[in-house]
């Protein structure tokens, strides 16, 4: 085709717009006499009404030709412009079918219109719809929506005010001027510097500086001072919604008041202004206490606080929950672990009026609870772990026994940031970051890890867009990060734009360089400074960080969402305020922050289910009480171990710090000359010790096999098991004899694949002389894969052919908590002190190699396969309900009312006891008590915290 | 679903049609932390995918790209040694893999070979840190935690079969070398543990991970169940309304005894195989994950990879010996591969089953890294081999390797790309990298190149910058 052609193409197309209107008019108005008509009334409208549908099909028919051209020479395109032409075709045939049934009905050759009427409804309905697909087409999709109240976005009014304000004037002051730039930038700051930025420069265009601006793109300038017609950047924003040249691309089209306020700003001559912008909100670093509301009934300044925000909201105080619900929630926040039956009916009984008070303050003072529980919210804050990514280069380091202690002592929060940010070898670990082998991307060396996660973690400030070009969602600078991460570096940092370097170096600054300057000549010096700065009271936001950050934790959201973007709004700011400034007037102390929160009547409100995650994050959330919550991994651990049976026995941590250096031996299985796991399988082991002639007093024997063993103690029997887990703890002083004596141990390795296997084995002889002899599993061990003759538990036995065990380290399993001679202490190992396992990542436990500030708390399809079939947790069940069934026999009654108690904290009703001892019957098997107690822990009652 | 009788066509998609219905109507709503930007989606060319993945570093000189063949000589140069085994024709003309491969050979006109990818160049030579680029797109480390390629499209495309998770990882235990470094990428990252893979180190066993807790009969887990929602109908809590939190719990244990419940699981099952079937895939535990993926990707499987485990120092990770481990794992590998592809396709799935073989890098008798990026090296290669042990590729080589790739609208018989015939065997046309891989598999899937979540503020797509691009030649 020609393309002198096109204009005459493109202008047809461009009258669709003006024809659709005619079909609408007719077809609905048909409709309308149609109706009018009814039962034959008003006769005479009959024949007009006629005309209307033939005009309104034939209008219709040209529109949807009109609109195919407008489609394919005007470049629309997009799946809603093609619901558009196929709802327009659809019209038109829908009108034709009319018109053909109407020709029929007419003639007589149908004898109702009822088909007719049928047919032109029909038709109107999907023409109705066809046109709000044009609509939105032309004016965007959101429309009709946004003429709604309550959808104006924050900065909306600033707008609108700034537009109504200077649109009215013939000249602007240089200070209307500025202002009238810097909201345009904002603008563009947020929906163009996606694509338009230094690095990406979509279409040549780069939109963040004043040169990228004014310099234009690949098709020449954009903008053209005073004449925004001419301007490529104004046409463009102002194309229709789906038009194929609009811009911003990704996403909706500007707002019309947006578009009109930089239409204007061209208009006034464009004109740039030398303040540097602050394009995204900033909260003010600094923290004034504010003043407490006089005039309240409240005791509590929090009470005080929430009680004229609830007056602001129009809502009232709702009555706070019953002593049993509290105490839960209380231990559940404080230790992490369910009360005791005993303790929750002292509690209920307990008459003091100030006894929730006094709850607190016990609960905060059982150090060891209170560190074992928290110590998972510092872990994932402060992205430790025990196992990971970076262990095996050495590319990552531990901080657990610092953070133990700090937890355990209550350190001062300003001293444990001053420790974390200038760290001790103990503390390190904090900002080494995670080092992989090899050579890593400019934003992810270690220096810059620090400074990511120091702004994360403790100040609440994204870094991580900085660190790699200038933020889209800060004000931070690609210079600001690495001024930032070369506080860690040995030498001056180049800048690297997204992992190209460009040239340029950054001295040493911390992000918010008014608090004073960290320059140095070293590492430690620039460190020192930090250190030094980071912490002082001015740094209000360091501490409204982690007040809010408690709070989430104790309330399930926090006074500011997301908790790691520190200048978003808060729903109250002088609750925060308050708080923060309580906070650093107790000496920095976390627990009393904890007691503050705690000890307000907000707390103990009933809890607030929500309908979607959404809610959660909006702006719009209002504070009505603490969140329902979900007991987090460690919490439903720790709880099922309380409850029914030891969900873990061994923890990667030991605080205690009490281990015996055993090792855990196995036959060594070699492929291709490399170590490897052992394969299934039976393997044979012996050991061979000498006692001297004095007398013994005792002999205690200490003994794990994963998977099982025999074993045998100079030719005798003296112990079976199958479960590493547990420690088979035997006094053998009988089966020692003086001069030579041998262990012997068959040892079985299951499954189906080569796996982990391994004793682990500790003899402790004490002679009356006090004297003492410790035999342990070690690399003087003999094995062997070739079944022996039956004489190999026999110490005169031949086993030159027998090899040295392979010594398996401890990296398969973690150090059991009943592996020692004096055993004290729990019979479980507390979930927060285990390494990482499948279940407790089931249940949302992080791998920490980033911060997590976060966890998913909702259900979900793997966890709950995890629940219902996972072989973990069904062991322990099973194993619990074999305890229970030896210590209750068939007393069903009994075990309900007990599990109850220790569950759920209360008596089964009536209705449920029926339930249940229908299930279990008068004499309980195993299996159905530990299907009973597999449905009380699925329970919501049992899973969340009320 | 009756196993047998679902190998027609018609019938499996007539299934699958029912099947994505009931899952529209039952999955949880997705976690909602996370917004996307709605993108218009291709029309798809496969709705399955299978990985199988040569973990280790696969020498492509001694698989798929053979060069010229020096046999083992005492006293030989160790420059001498580009392939240790002579190349072998395949089914299309002018296509030689190197002995041992035959079987797959024979079915290379079900399919294409891309001969020069290249691996990104990450320094000094970590396996696991390379598999987690292959697999995540991303390098490590990085300040969100990356999705494995399998949780994107879980995530966007949802099961097949709503009772088959739709990332299924089968092969690779959590319990050797580098175990936490393999754990690091098989991971939905920030897309949430819902989207993570269903994992089945061992095939044989996959049947445990679908049923009733071992040793529990039907009628007990039912009777269990039951006992349980009589105990939450009579409980306060649940009277008190419903809200999120309750409702996402109970759907999610409803969807769980269903699932575990299933006649389904059955697909998990190896021994419902006719023994000549099972013999024909046995070659250990990747050949029975093959005749796994097989049933899955007949019954409404999405994503599944079957690795050939990486343990360090094992399987392809030859580091002495070469010549005879290659030797070894091709055996491995060569049958069940070849079968798997001939029974997809006689029952007619291999039409929109997607199924790519990979491995991170290649191996090379000398090299270590890429030419003019010499890293370190890891392992002693004398100059002159007097001991079979150093015959064969036991360094790390990372720019040039074979992709190959059937079914799922890829273009049949196809050659893709070359390497040098003389060291360095680098690839020298068409270069592909590791962007372009996960976008064809994406674009055969329909999904769009531009998929993206924000997080924490910023947009995170499928590829970095959701720059990539698919390679449209693949495409018949």
């Amino acid at each position: 085709m020609e393309d002198s052609w096109i204009w005459l193409f493109q202008l047809m197309g461009r009258l669709h717009v003006l024809i659709v209107h005619f079909p609408i008019g007719l077809l609905v108005m048909a409709l309308v006499l149609e109706g009018l008509t009814l039962n034959g009334r008003r006769p005479g409208l009959k024949i007009g009404s006629y005309w209307m549908v033939y005009f309104g099909t034939i209008f219709a028919i040209i529109a949807v030709i009109l609109g195919c051209l407008l489609r394919n020479f005007d470049d629309y395109s997009g799946a809603l412009v093609q619901q558009h032409q196929n709802m327009g075709i659809a019209t038109a045939a829908l009108a034709t079918g009319t018109v053909l049934i109407l020709r029929a009905t007419v003639t007589g050759r149908i004898s109702t219109y009822n088909f007719y009427r049928s047919g032109l409804i029909l038709t109107v309905l999907s023409l109705i719809f066809a046109s709000h697909l044009g609509a939105s087409l032309t004016h965007g999709e959101d429309y009709l929506s946004s003429a709604l109240p309550l959808n104006n976005e924050p900065n909306d009014s600033e707008v609108t005010r700034l537009l109504a304000e200077l649109k009215v004037r013939d000249s602007l002051n240089l200070d209307q001027l500025d202002e009238l730039n810097l909201e345009v930038r904002a603008i563009i700051a947020h929906n163009c510097y996606q694509c338009h930025n230094d690095n990406k420069q979509k279409g040549e265009l780069v939109l963040d500086s004043k040169r990228g601006f004014f310099q234009g793109g690949k098709s020449g300038p954009v903008i053209f001072p005073n004449d925004p017609q001419k301007s490529e950047l104004y046409r463009r924003i102002s194309l229709p919604a789906h038009h194929k040249e609009v811009m911003p691309k990704k996403g909706k089209v500007l707002k019309e008041h947006e578009v009109a306020l930089i239409k204007l700003w061209i208009e006034k001559g464009a004109h740039w202004s030398d303040r540097a912008i602050s394009v995204f909100p900033e909260a003010p670093l600094a923290l004034e206490k504010p003043l407490l509301p006089e005039d309240s009934n409240e005791d509590h300044p929090v009470d005080q606080l929430i009680n004229a925000y609830f007056q602001n909201n129009n809502y009232k105080w709702p009555g706070v929950v019953d002593d049993k619900i509290f105490i839960r929630r209380a231990h559940l926040d404080i230790v992490g672990l369910l009360p005791q039956p005993d303790k929750i009916l002292q509690f209920v009984n307990d008459g003091r009026p100030n006894k929730r008070e006094l709850l607190i303050d016990e609960l905060l003072n059982d150090h060891t609870n209170y560190t074992q529980h928290w110590l998972s919210f510092w872990n994932d804050l402060l992205r430790n772990d025990y196992s990971g990514t970076g262990f095996i280069t050495g590319g990552r380091k531990q901080i657990t026994d610092w953070l133990y202690a700090t937890l355990e002592s209550n350190k001062p929060y300003d001293l444990m940031v001053k420790e974390l940010v200038n760290p001790s070898e103990e503390s390190m670990g904090f900002i080494k970051g995670i080092q992989w082998r090899g050579v890593v991307n400019a934003s992810q060396r270690t220096e810059m890890q620090a400074a990511q996660n120091i702004g994360q973690s403790l100040m609440g400030v994204n870094v991580k867009c900085a660190s790699c070009h200038n933020s889209f969602v800060s004000n931070l600078t690609l210079e600001q990060a690495y001024g930032f991460a070369s506080i860690f570096a040995d030498s001056t940092l180049e800048l690297y734009r997204c992992d190209k370097p460009i040239g340029k170096f950054a001295g040493a600054s911390f992000i918010y360089p008014e608090l004073g300057s960290v320059d140095g000549p070293s590492v430690d010096r620039r460190l020192a400074k930090l250190s030094a700065i980071i912490v002082k009271p001015e740094n209000g936001r360091l501490y409204r960080t982690i007040t809010n950050r408690i709070w989430k934790q104790l309330m399930g959201r926090g006074l500011v969402e997301p908790v790691d973007e520190m200048d978003h709004l808060p729903w109250d700011n002088d609750l925060l305020d308050w708080l923060s400034a309580d906070f650093m007037d107790s000496g920095y102390d976390l627990k009393s922050l904890i007691r503050q929160i705690m000890i307000s009547k907000a707390y103990q409100l009933p809890s607030i289910d929500y309908d979607k995650v959404e809610d959660l994050r909006s702006d719009k959330f209002q504070f009505r009480g603490p969140l329902i919550r979900r007991l987090s991994a460690e919490q439903f651990s720790d709880a099922v171990s309380q409850v029914i049976a030891p969900v873990f026995y061994a923890a990667a941590y030991d605080p205690n710090k009490k281990g015996l250096s055993s090792r855990r031996i196995w036959h060594p299985e070699v492929k291709y000359d490399r170590s490897v796991l052992p394969d299934p399988g039976v393997r044979y082991f012996r050991n061979v010790f000498t006692i001297s002639d004095s007398k013994i007093e005792s002999a205690e024997l200490l003994l794990s096999v994963d998977h099982s063993y025999t074993m045998y103690l100079n030719e005798q029997e003296v112990s079976k098991g199958a479960d590493w887990r547990k420690v088979h703890r035997l006094d053998v002083k009988d089966y020692i004899v003086s001069g030579k004596n041998l262990i012997a141990i068959e040892g079985i390795n299951e499954g189906s694949i080569a796996n982990p296997a391994g004793i682990l084995f500790a003899m402790k002889i004490v002679y009356t002389n006090k004297e003492e002899v410790l035999i342990q599993s070690g690399k003087d061990w003999q094995s062997t894969k070739v079944k022996p003759d039956k004489t190999w538990i026999r110490l005169q036995f031949n086993d030159e052919s027998w090899v040295q065990v392979r010594d398996y380290g401890s990296s398969h399993w973690d150090k059991l908590i009943g592996f020692n001679f004096n055993q004290t202490g729990s019979e479980f190992a507390r979930a927060s002190l285990v390494r990482q396992h499948h279940f407790l990542k089931a249940l949302g436990r992080p791998s920490r190699e980033t911060v997590t500030t976060n966890r998913d708390d909702q259900a979900t399809l793997l966890q709950a396969l995890e629940l219902t079939n996972g072989e973990y947790l069904n062991n322990v069940l099973e194993e619990g309900a074999k305890v229970w069934h030896d210590l209750h026999k068939n007393k069903s009654e009994k075990i309900v009312e007990t599990l109850y108690q220790k569950a759920l904290g209360r008596s089964p009703t009536i209705e449920e006891r029926e339930v249940i001892l229908s299930s279990l019957g008068s004499n309980p098997t195993k299996e159905s008590l530990q299907d009973f107690f597999w449905s009380i822990i699925l329970l919501p009652e049992f899973q969340f915290i009320d | 679903m009756d196993l047998e009788n679902i190998n027609s066509r018609r019938d499996f998609i007539k299934k699958m049609g029912a099947a994505s219905l009931v899952a529209a109507s039952t999955t949880i709503p997705s976690v909602s932390f996370l917004s996307c930007n709605s993108l218009a989606r291709y029309a798809s060319t496969a709705d399955t995918v299978i990985l199988l993945w040569m973990a280790g570093g696969m020498a492509h000189t001694e698989t798929f790209d053979p060069k010229a063949y020096a046999p083992y000589e005492k006293g030989m140069e160790s420059k001498r040694v580009l392939s240790t085994f002579p190349k072998v024709p395949t089914v299309i003309d002018g296509l030689f893999f190197s002995e041992g491969l035959e079987s797959i050979g024979k079915v290379m006109d079900r399919g294409a070979i891309i001969r020069s990818y290249q691996s990104a160049d990450l320094g000094h030579i970590l396996h696991t840190r390379h598999q987690y680029h292959w697999h995540t797109c991303y390098e490590p480390p990085q300040s969100v935690q990356a999705p494995h390629l399998g949780a994107w499209i879980a995530k966007e495309l949802g099961p097949v079969n709503p009772v088959i998770p739709p990332f299924i990882a089968i092969g690779q235990r959590f319990t050797v070398g580098e175990a936490e470094e393999l754990k690091a990428f098989h991971s939905a990252g920030f897309l949430g543990t819902e989207y993570g893979p269903f994992l089945i180190p061992d095939p044989s066993t996959g049947l445990d991970s679908v049923r009733p807790p071992k040793g529990m009969t039907i009628k007990r887990f039912e009777a269990r169940y039951k006992l349980y929602r009589e105990l939450v109908d009579k409980s306060e809590i649940m009277q008190q309304g419903s809200g999120y939190q309750r409702t996402s719990l109970m759907r999610s244990m409803e969807q769980s005894y269903r699932l575990l419940n299933s006649p389904e699981a059955k697909v998990f099952d190896l021994s419902q195989e006719p023994k000549e079937v099972y013999d024909q895939y046995n070659t250990g535990r990747f050949g029975l994950g093959c005749l796994l993926a097989k049933r899955l990707a007949m019954n409404g499987g999405r994503f599944i990879s079957v690795s050939t485990e990486y343990e360090p120092f094992l399987g392809w990770d030859t580091h002495e010996n070469g010549h005879a481990r290659a030797a070894n794992m091709k055996s491995i590998v060569d049958r069940p591969i070849a079968q798997l592809i001939s029974d997809l396709d006689e029952s007619g799935h291999l039409d929109r089953t997607l199924i790519i073989l990979a491995s991170e890098f290649s191996r090379d008798a000398i090299l270590e890294g890429r030419p003019g990026k010499k890293v370190k090296d890891q392992v002693e290669q004398p100059d002159i081999i007097n001991d079979e042990k150093f015959y064969g590729m036991h360094r790390h080589f990372t720019d040039g390797s074979s992709v190959l790739l059937w079914g799922g609208g890829i273009k049949k018989g196809l050659v893709y790309g070359q390497t040098a015939d003389e060291r360095p065997c680098s690839s020298i046309k068409n270069r592909v990298v590791i962007d372009q891989l996960h976008q064809s598999i994406y674009h055969a899937l329909g999904l769009h190149a531009e998929t993206n979540y924000v997080i924490e503020g910023r947009p995170f797509y499928t590829t970095p910058d959701g720059q990539g691009k698919p390679i449209l030649e693949l495409f018949g």
